[in-house]
């Protein structure tokens, strides 16, 4: 009873966003249970000509890559130990942790029958021909390791020194497991759409199409760590980071420079049908490109924009628009036949996607109002492998004991930074 | 994939499209043998006289109709929708859970038990067969068996038994070789094309018409078998998992190394800089380093 009264009192103490947040995630749920009372067809506009609708082409095709940021910015940080770059992995990682929940919750909802899920998982059902079952294998396997790496605010909260102590060892063969998983089913997603080869319209068709979607998965992610950063400086009171997104930046436009290169020249190159042979298609191409690829890319070119705070958020903006443009045309909008009648979410279906985007932002408010994800201050603390002296355990209660923001502790060596 | 790499000994269907009356017996013998349910039909809701007005979860076969003028005349055409029966089927191939099974007899079945409902084979099929049962809250797919149960026990599906005059059943290198037999022999009533015989890799049904096969609504598709499309990238996969885990590890280690050799000659000088907790830390990490180092050695 007290702890009901307790809660409902933190509730009603919360910001008039966060309420609407939780207003719109109660209205997913109930359209959540529709789907499971009345079926899939009365629930959304889906038929037999459109089997995938929105939950797929959003909540899965496009979350999947927006959920990016945290192996990006792990491999950044912990791989190549641009270690300046720490204060960004957390919220990355609780971003991602969130994400590809959402994505398994929204994949739940879309199969026909969720409470078979696991079959994927036993062996005498595996057919390693099917991209499907490769995504959901790394889908399954790179939530449980970004729980894993979200276990460690956690247990700094709650003072657990033995899993802290072995997840920061752990924390660069996470990181690189994480580009693993992450390298296969990112591009894995695109050797979806292979198998639609006369479906799929040739602006988008292209065998690297696989390459493509791991490509602009890595600027993207890098991008959405811009945003959040961006976003929780302007909103939650957190430090102005735009020196260290500034490293970013310079990082993306040579993937993006990459992502043109194998975007634009098999395109040229070996066409695989009629290319502007359809004027909606020709124009959410150009869409796509130029404001979602050319105009950002242009934009990180320039050192005065690159650190310029409010511009790397305008500019990180665009190229996520220009990948959720991109996963909708390859996901829908090319995959519509000329002749055929089309396909838009209705109301309900709509009502579940916002409510899994609202239950993302609102899960992050939560966990950064709860959990120690800002205050994370890796000078504190000695990442080098192994910890034979037991610093992290000092390390640790130091951190716990210190929960409002700490006094930087100086650091112990200039960490060698590639600029 | 399958099992089967004969595809010539695989039971195929040889319709020919020029003999049927458009009678639809096959129609009603699908739904009979599968105990489909019947659906509200209405003159002139599709294309012409057809009906129902596309497949559906309770139609797994269904004859289209399309008029034509010949010698000034209006004729009818008929084009029977079925599954096709691929020999390297796209819906097998993508399944997460091997679903769809090609059987070494030809037809191609889905398990009702496995379908996790992902409606990947929905998107995957060139042909735009298995439909789903969207009324459902927990839905399946439904597509023509090719009457594997019966095919199983050396009897013909349903709708053969039923035609009178267009399908004939038997080995697929049998039924190519009577279509092109027909082809030769009456080369004034067909189209010259086996339709089947390397649409979308080769399947267990094939045409033959009068008429140019998109006229009649048949699909446009590749004569490449489609897995291989996917299978070309996923082939791929083992070695780019390797690959990236080694490359990032090496990465790693070299990017560690450099740092504590950066440490190690900043050390000394950074030294009178630092706060003791510092210099402790440091002894500690000197000590490690010169751990690693001697191990190079070795
Ligand atoms: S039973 Fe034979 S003749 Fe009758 S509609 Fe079917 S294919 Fe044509
Ligand atoms: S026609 Fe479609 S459903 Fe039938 S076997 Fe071929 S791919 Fe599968
Ligand atoms: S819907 Fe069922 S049969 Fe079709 S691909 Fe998914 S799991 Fe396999």
């Amino acid at each position: 009873m007290t702890a009901a009264k307790a809660i409902i009192n933190e509730i009603q103490g919360y910001h008039r966003f966060i309420k609407f947040l939780i207003f719109l995630v109660v209205l997913a749920a109930l359209g959540g249970a529709i789907r499971f009372i009345f079926g899939l067809g009365a629930t959304t506009n889906l038929n037999d000509t459109y089997p995938w609708g929105l939950w797929i082409s959003f909540d899965v095709v496009t979350a999947v890559p927006l959920a990016a940021g945290a192996f990006t910015i792990g491999v950044v940080a912990h791989v190549f130990r641009i270690e300046k770059l720490e204060p960004l992995v957390r919220p990355a990682i609780v971003t991602g942790f969130l994400g590809y929940s959402l994505v398994c919750v929204g994949l739940l909802l879309d199969l026909g029958q969720p409470q078979r899920g696991v079959y994927v998982l036993f062996p005498w059902n595996w057919n390693v021909h099917s991209p499907m079952f490769e995504v959901s294998m790394c889908v399954m396997a790179y939530t449980t390791v970004l729980f894993l790496e979200f276990l460690h605010p956690v247990s700094e909260r709650f003072g657990w020194h033995i899993p802290l102590r072995l997840l920061r060892n752990l924390q660069v063969p996470f990181a690189i497991l994480a580009a693993m998983i992450s390298t296969l089913h990112q591009s894995t997603l695109g050797t979806f759409f292979l198998i639609a080869v006369d479906k799929l319209h040739a602006l988008w068709y292209t065998p690297l199409l696989p390459l493509q979607f791991w490509l602009s998965a890595i600027f993207t992610g890098l991008c959405i760590v811009m945003l959040e950063a961006s976003l929780c400086h302007r909103y939650m009171g957190q430090p102005d980071e735009s020196k260290l997104l500034a490293t970013l930046t310079r990082i993306v436009p040579w993937v993006m420079g990459a992502y043109m290169i194998f975007k634009f020249v098999p395109l040229i190159a070996a066409p695989q049908g009629p290319l502007f042979d359809r004027p909606v298609l020709t124009t959410l191409f150009i869409a796509e490109i130029t404001i979602g690829l050319f105009l950002p890319f242009w934009m990180f070119l320039q050192s005065r924009i690159r650190t310029d705070k409010s511009m790397q958020l305008q500019a990180a903006s665009l190229v996520i628009f220009g990948l959720v443009l991109n996963r909708f045309n390859v996901s829908m909008f090319a995959m519509i036949q000329p002749g055929q009648q089309i396909y838009y979410p209705n109301i309900l279906e709509s009502v579940v996607t916002l409510g899994i985007i609202a239950a993302h932002i609102l899960f992050f408010v939560l966990i950064a109002k709860y959990f120690p994800i800002f205050e994370h201050h890796p000078e504190a603390v000695d990442y080098s492998i192994p910890d034979r002296f037991h610093k992290i355990e000092k390390a640790g209660s130091v951190e716990v004991v210190e929960a409002p923001p700490q006094p930087a502790v100086p650091r112990a060596q200039p960490s060698p930074v590639a600029d | 994939m399958s099992t089967v790499n004969d595809f010539g000994k695989n039971k195929a269907f040889l319709i020919d499209m020029t003999k049927c009356t458009g009678c639809r017996g096959c129609q009603v013998a699908c739904k009979q043998w599968n105990q489909l349910e019947a659906e509200n039909t209405e003159f002139f809701s599709g294309e012409g006289y057809e009906n129902p007005p596309a497949m559906s979860e309770f139609t797994f076969t269904r004859i289209k109709f399309r008029d034509y003028e010949r010698n000034g005349q209006s004729e009818f055409a008929f084009y029977k929708e079925m599954c096709m029966h691929c020999n390297d089927a796209a819906c097998v191939s993508v399944c997460p859970v091997a679903a769809f099974v090609k059987t070494p007899e030809g037809p191609v079945i889905y398990k009702t038990k496995t379908c996790i409902g992902c409606r990947f084979c929905m998107i995957a099929c060139p042909f735009g067969v298995p439909k789903y049962e969207w009324s459902k809250a927990f839905p399946l797919v439904r597509k023509c068996t090719g009457c594997y149960s019966r095919v199983k026990e050396g009897l013909k599906p349903a709708c053969v038994t039923t035609c009178p005059t267009a399908i004939t059943y038997g080995p697929r290198e049998e039924m190519i070789k009577e279509a092109e037999r027909r082809l030769s022999a009456y080369p004034d009533r067909y189209l010259p094309k086996v339709y089947g015989k390397d649409e979308a890799g080769g399947t267990c049904v094939i045409y033959l018409t009068a008429l140019p096969f998109d006229e009649l609504g048949f699909k446009p598709v590749t004569m490449r078998a489609l897995p291989s499309y996917t299978w070309q990238a996923l082939r791929l996969v083992p070695g780019i998992f390797i690959g990236v885990g080694a490359t990032l590890s090496a990465i790693s280690w070299f990017q560690h190394r450099k740092e504590r050799v950066q440490n190690e000659q900043a050390g000394m000088l950074s030294a009178m800089f630092q706060h003791p907790r510092e210099q402790e830390s440091q002894a500690q990490e000197d000590q490690t380093s010169q751990d690693v180092k001697e191990d190079q050695r070795s």
